[in-house]
């Protein structure tokens, strides 16, 4: 302030104090200004029964199912990688995913007593770490959920959505990057809903973010958002430009860390600058190069009638889907409407948005990649259900939601607990059957190998089985995944010198033929066919539509 | 081999965690509601209460010292409880001269509360002024400024205020640089003296261990002759002073508004702000080595006043380091864990310019300047010179220190800070 601004005037006295009100002003909840209501006795049992009921869902069964997957045992041969070797994979790192998530499950795995096989084998391991994410998770969704909608019923709806759903035990019980990340993500969001924003909130916020981002990339999609929730939290504060300041160059930090790593191993540009797809620069992997060929991967199938919508997501929980969406379109509605009043609503609304247009833009979408979309639809249903009932007598308040529950829960047609199997009959969903043990499938074709095959056999396999060979003594240190073997040029030309007759043994899992057969457009597989066609079949086993076998080449 | 290795993790670690604390410390009262509360100073002002001794130490400061004392001189606070000294060696008679004639000239106007003392002892430095003029005080509080010093009108009634408000016997009102656009490093000088002020000093002023500044400080005057004074042997006696009283438990208030802090200019040149901070520098190395410090209470008082103190010493080092590291770039090969581990220093560095920018738009917003994309373009190609800078005066003072010289390198004062009539209105009275 200039000098010539007004000073202070001078009192005769203390300033006497302004009469008493005769009624404190009501301090209305929000979201922008930090106001959020206490949790009280009842938000707290509430909340403990969230987390029991995910400890419950999640947890039971865990080991069993669903199926060990390709992408599992991928994420754990890299942490293996990072605990046994220093580095970010076993194989040449080409850049397809920022390590953020492998690091995480490195960590997790290195003080455990018996590391990576502390809980049985390596994705037992990493699925006890993802039951600990879960837990956390709901923690952050109810409280989120909480705090933008500011009702306990809201949050209650959104965590027991994403505690029961079929689609979500499904997902989150792997060991998925989608899961870390998403964990970061709320995380930050939690943070940016603190009652008061601070500096050290928004470089949380953005660290955690940051995090995020390097676990897996497609949480840039939420980057708007935060950043409008992180604006729209310090507007008005003193902090404002440290902290607006700050959040983007916390955020920042982790990414920066990344394309530093690239940089130092020479691997961030490609060679002469080489963007063509048609063409990839052959003597060393790039970020950029990588990054560029993965924008421009098209795949379009999402919505066509055996996309993954309809053939994967839909049967496995259509009504969470369904219902959230109608509850993002209901949220987008209001927020948009009246942003300072419903701010939570166009927080919880754009988040989902901004992932359901990642889903449907077109380009590669994997199984899986739903699972991110789950805990954003249960929040936009939880506080849209929240909203709607909100001026309801209590007894409908909670009797509706407990009624929606119930039948949820005991109604055959939903998956949810109970199912129809293919003979007509109700019994316990597929999630928490005791009879079905799927991954006991794949724990028998370990126990074959190892009492059949000799460790110095040149193997061919997917990589649900590399930590278990890799890891477990006698190792297998010439099993490849058909990947890597089609791909690396270490293990395709040096190893198998890509001929069929150096392979001793291919070891299928569920869906490979698929995938090899996805995996050569270029030709590339078809001297790992060749062996499976000069081979026999030396064991197998089946349960419904999973066929596991182990061929020896001829 | 690993040795090198073992030494770039701990010494990156090290200035990661170093270099973290003071960005805490630099954001402390902006991030930190309830200390950014106490930092505020006072909405009402009470009726005057004490009167006021003014010490103006000065040195070859004929350029500035008439405007300083008419500015305390006709402060918005009866004249009769306030006293004004004018301090100055008995060689430096241009300033007496000029001294005297401003006094003439008041007298004249019936204002009689301005004295000149002339001491002709030594050492000629500031602390010796100030004891010299001591014992010539005679009112409640005593404070001082410097010769080039813009004080606030208000600046009494503040100090007042605070004093009958809280309790205390020491008040640090903040102190304010405000040329940013003269000199390449003036946009850095200037935002170092705003988070010190502003924040730095709140953080130290609550944990009970605050190395004071050399002006716009207030003592109670039977505290200080209580306390013998200042040290008139040590280059940073205001450091010194703090440091002693926080060891004697006295609760120091740190307030620092906006609206009431002293304006003062950077050093003109290179060479005096190479000086000046080498002074600094080397007082802080002389206050470490002396050891008062030691005596403080509590063992979180006393690391605190270390930390300051030696701080110095790590600059110095570290100017060694960027040097080094620079040289590392270019030539040591190491491993990527280790090459990632030896960057966060960096990452640290531009969390600080960062932290600096926004501080650039915070501080001419509060002053009614106006920051530019420019100013910050400067300010981003000046970092890294300004750290060698800050550097080689810590080695240049640890130098000094080492031969045993402890002479005064006094600091040129052109006035940079009083903008002239039809230039930028930001502290015209």
């Amino acid at each position: 302030m200039p000098y010539d601004q007004e000073p202070p005037q001078l009192a005769t006295v203390h300033g006497r104090a302004p009469a008493a009100t005769a009624r404190r002003p009501v301090r209305t909840m929000s979201v922008s200004r930090g106001r959020f209501p206490p949790l009280r006795r009842s938000g707290r049992i509430a909340l403990v029964f969230a987390l029991a009921t995910g400890f419950l869902t999640h947890g039971y069964h865990l080991f069993k199912y669903p199926l060990y997957l390709t992408d599992e045992g991928i994420y754990m041969q890299r942490a293996w990688a990072v605990v046994r070797e220093t580095s970010l994979s076993p194989y040449t790192y080409d850049y397809d995913h920022a390590p953020g998530g492998w690091l995480t499950l490195a960590g997790w795995a290195f003080p455990l007593p018996r590391q990576f096989e502390t809980f049985g084998n390596a994705i037992n391991t990493g699925r006890f770490l993802m039951l600990l994410v879960h837990i956390a998770t709901v923690y952050l969704l109810f409280e989120i959920t909480r705090r933008l909608s500011g009702r306990v019923l809201a949050a209650s709806v959104a965590a027991f959505l994403y505690n029961v759903s079929p689609l979500a035990i499904y997902f989150q019980r792997q060991v998925l990057l989608d899961n870390l990340m998403m964990f970061w993500a709320l995380l930050s969001v939690f943070v940016l809903l603190r009652r008061e924003c601070r500096i050290k909130h928004a470089l949380a916020a953005g660290l955690a973010f940051g995090i995020a981002l390097i676990t897996k990339e497609n949480a840039v999609f939420f980057v708007p958002t935060c950043a409008y929730l992180l604006h729209r939290r310090i507007r008005d504060s003193a902090p404002k430009r440290f902290a607006q300041t700050l959040w983007p160059f916390a955020l920042m930090a982790p990414v920066g860390a990344y394309v530093t790593y690239a940089m130092l191993k020479s691997e961030l540009i490609p060679s002469g600058l080489n963007f063509n797809l048609e063409n990839p620069p052959a003597d060393h992997v790039s970020l950029l190069y990588t990054l560029w060929w993965q924008i421009n991967r098209s795949q379009g199938t999402l919505l066509t009638s055996d996309g993954l919508l309809f053939a994967s997501w839909l049967p496995k929980d259509g009504i969470l889907l369904l219902a959230g969406v109608i509850a993002m379109v209901i949220a987008l509605y209001w927020g948009a409407r009246d942003r300072d009043r419903n701010l939570g609503f166009l927080v919880a609304g754009t988040l989902a948005l901004a992932y359901a247009f990642y889903l449907i833009r077109g380009s590669v979408v994997l199984d899986f990649y739903v699972a991110p979309l789950i805990p954003l639809l249960a929040m936009n249903v939880g506080m849209v259900t929240g909203r709607l009932l909100r001026r309801t007598p209590s007894m409908v308040r909670m009797g509706l939601p407990g009624l929606a529950g119930a039948v949820l829960l005991l109604a055959p047609a939903t998956g949810y607990l109970l199912t129809i199997n293919t003979e007509g009959r109700v019994e316990i969903a597929d999630q928490y059957n005791p009879r079905l043990n799927l991954t006991g499938m794949q724990e028998k074709q370990i126990a074959w190998i190892r009492k059949n095959v000799p460790p110095d056999a040149k193997i061919i396999m997917d990589d649900d089985l590399w930590s278990e060979l890799h890891d477990v003594k006698p190792f297998y240190p010439l099993a490849h995944s058909h990947w890597n073997a089609a791909s690396d040029p270490d293990v395709r030309d040096k190893l198998f010198g890509k001929k069929w007759k150096n392979i001793d043994y291919i070891i299928m899992s569920n869906k490979m033929r698929e995938s090899i057969a996805e995996n050569n457009a270029g030709g590339q597989e078809d001297w790992i066919l060749a062996a499976l066609k000069n081979s026999e079949k030396v064991w197998e086993t089946s349960q419904g539509d999973i066929k596991l076998e182990i061929y020896r080449v001829k | 081999m690993i040795l090198v290795y073992a030494a770039l993790v701990t010494i990156s670690v090290l200035l990661t965690v170093q270099s973290a604390h003071v960005l805490y410390m630099m954001l402390y009262t902006w991030d930190q509601p309830k200390a950014e509360k106490r930092a505020r100073a006072p909405e009402r002002f009470l009726p005057p209460q004490y009167s006021f001794s003014v010490l103006l130490p000065a040195r070859h400061e004929e350029d500035v010292i008439q405007t300083t004392i008419d500015r305390v001189v006709h402060a918005d606070y009866p004249t009769e409880l306030l006293q004004v000294f004018v301090i100055c060696s008995v060689d430096d008679t241009g300033t007496i001269a000029e001294a005297r004639e401003k006094i003439d000239e008041l007298r004249r106007a019936g204002l009689r509360n301005v004295d000149v003392v002339v001491f002709d002892d030594k050492p000629v430095n500031k602390p010796h002024g100030l004891n010299a003029a001591l014992p010539h005080t005679s009112h409640d509080v005593v404070t001082i400024f410097d010769a080039e010093d813009d004080i606030h009108p208000a600046i009494f009634n503040l100090v007042n205020t605070i004093m009958v408000d809280d309790g205390v016997n020491v008040v640090q009102a903040g102190v304010q640089l405000m040329n940013f656009q003269s000199r390449w490093y003036s946009a850095l000088n200037v935002l170092e003296y705003f988070f010190w002020f502003k924040s730095r000093l709140h953080y130290h002023a609550h944990y009970g261990s605050v190395p004071l500044g050399g002006n716009t400080v207030f003592f109670k005057r039977d505290l200080l002759v209580r306390l013998g004074g200042w040290d008139d042997r040590n280059l940073t006696e205001d450091a010194d002073i703090g440091l002693r009283l926080s060891g004697m438990g006295e609760r120091v208030r740190v307030v620092y508004d906006d609206r009431y802090v002293t304006k003062e200019e950077t050093p003109p040149t290179l060479g005096q702000f190479i000086k000046q901070r080498t002074r600094w520098s080397q007082g802080f190395m002389q206050t470490l080595s002396k050891g008062t410090w030691k005596q403080m209470p509590t063992r979180q008082q006393r690391w605190l006043a270390f930390y300051v103190l030696a701080f110095p010493h790590g600059q110095a080092l570290l100017g060694f380091y960027l040097l080094f590291s620079v040289g590392m770039i270019l030539v040591l090969k190491v491993p990527v864990v280790i090459a990632l581990v030896s960057y966060l220093p960096v990452l640290l560095l531009t969390a600080h310019f960062l932290t600096a920018v926004a501080g650039l738009y915070e501080f001419t917003e509060a002053h009614g300047l106006e920051a530019s994309p420019k100013a910050v373009l400067r300010m981003a190609i000046a970092w890294y010179p300004y750290q060698i800078l800050l550097a080689y005066a810590a080695v240049r003072a640890m130098r000094r220190q080492l031969l045993g010289r402890h002479d005064w390198e006094k600091t040129q004062h052109v006035g940079a800070h009083r903008i002239q009539p039809g230039k930028s209105d930001s502290h015209a009275v």
